[in-house]
């Protein structure tokens, strides 16, 4: 087990909606908003926005993670974005 | 946790409750995965394209459909977690 996975759920939740920059083992480097960070594995679940309105979410598994920066705190327009993503359709906010 | 839970706590979240959301975020996550095209990122630089299919509750594999290797797709095929350092795939 490595440090990032024996941090505590409460350890893991301050970074979620905070970008961040991942370094993982052998040297990949992956940055993105931290959707969440699981709790059973410790992967970590980065979005980013591109153009033409897609994200593209990385996973990196806990296993894996060496090191986490975090580069810049999350704005609540940035939080509501980053809920909306795996939200269930049904909860999606309303909007005529 | 639910707004009364919350109250209940004198609106001190709990370590369970934040537990309980990171995990059901990262469950809805893999919900949308499933059936997107993913790359894995596997040890020693190697990447392979697949369908996300499911993981499993133990994070000890993923199951993946139309695995694309140097011999050929597998329709369906398991990676393990530990050979696997990271996975991405688009939503839109």
């Amino acid at each position: 087990m490595n440090d990032w996975q024996r941090k505590s759920p409460l350890d893991w939740e301050t970074y979620v909606n905070k970008m961040v920059k991942v370094a993982a083992i052998e040297k990949h480097e992956y940055e993105g908003w931290v959707l969440t960070v699981d709790p059973v594995s410790a992967s970590i679940v980065l979005a980013t926005f591109l153009e033409n309105e897609e994200v593209s979410i990385s996973v990196v598994l806990g296993h894996a993670v060496q090191e986490v920066e975090i580069l810049k705190e999350g704005d609540d327009e940035m939080k509501q974005r980053l809920s909306c993503i795996f939200a269930p359709e049904e909860s999606k906010a309303y909007s005529p | 946790a639910s707004p009364r839970f919350q109250a209940l706590l004198g609106g001190q979240m709990t370590a369970q409750a934040v537990r309980a959301n990171l995990r059901q975020r990262y469950l809805r996550g893999l919900g949308a995965a499933r059936g997107r095209p993913t790359r894995f990122y596997l040890r020693a630089g190697v990447q392979v394209d697949a369908v996300f299919g499911a993981a499993d509750v133990d994070a000890v594999a993923f199951q993946v459909d139309a695995l694309r290797t140097p011999l050929g797709v597998q329709a369906a095929a398991l990676l393990r977690y530990t050979d696997v350092l990271a996975y991405t795939f688009l939503l839109e």
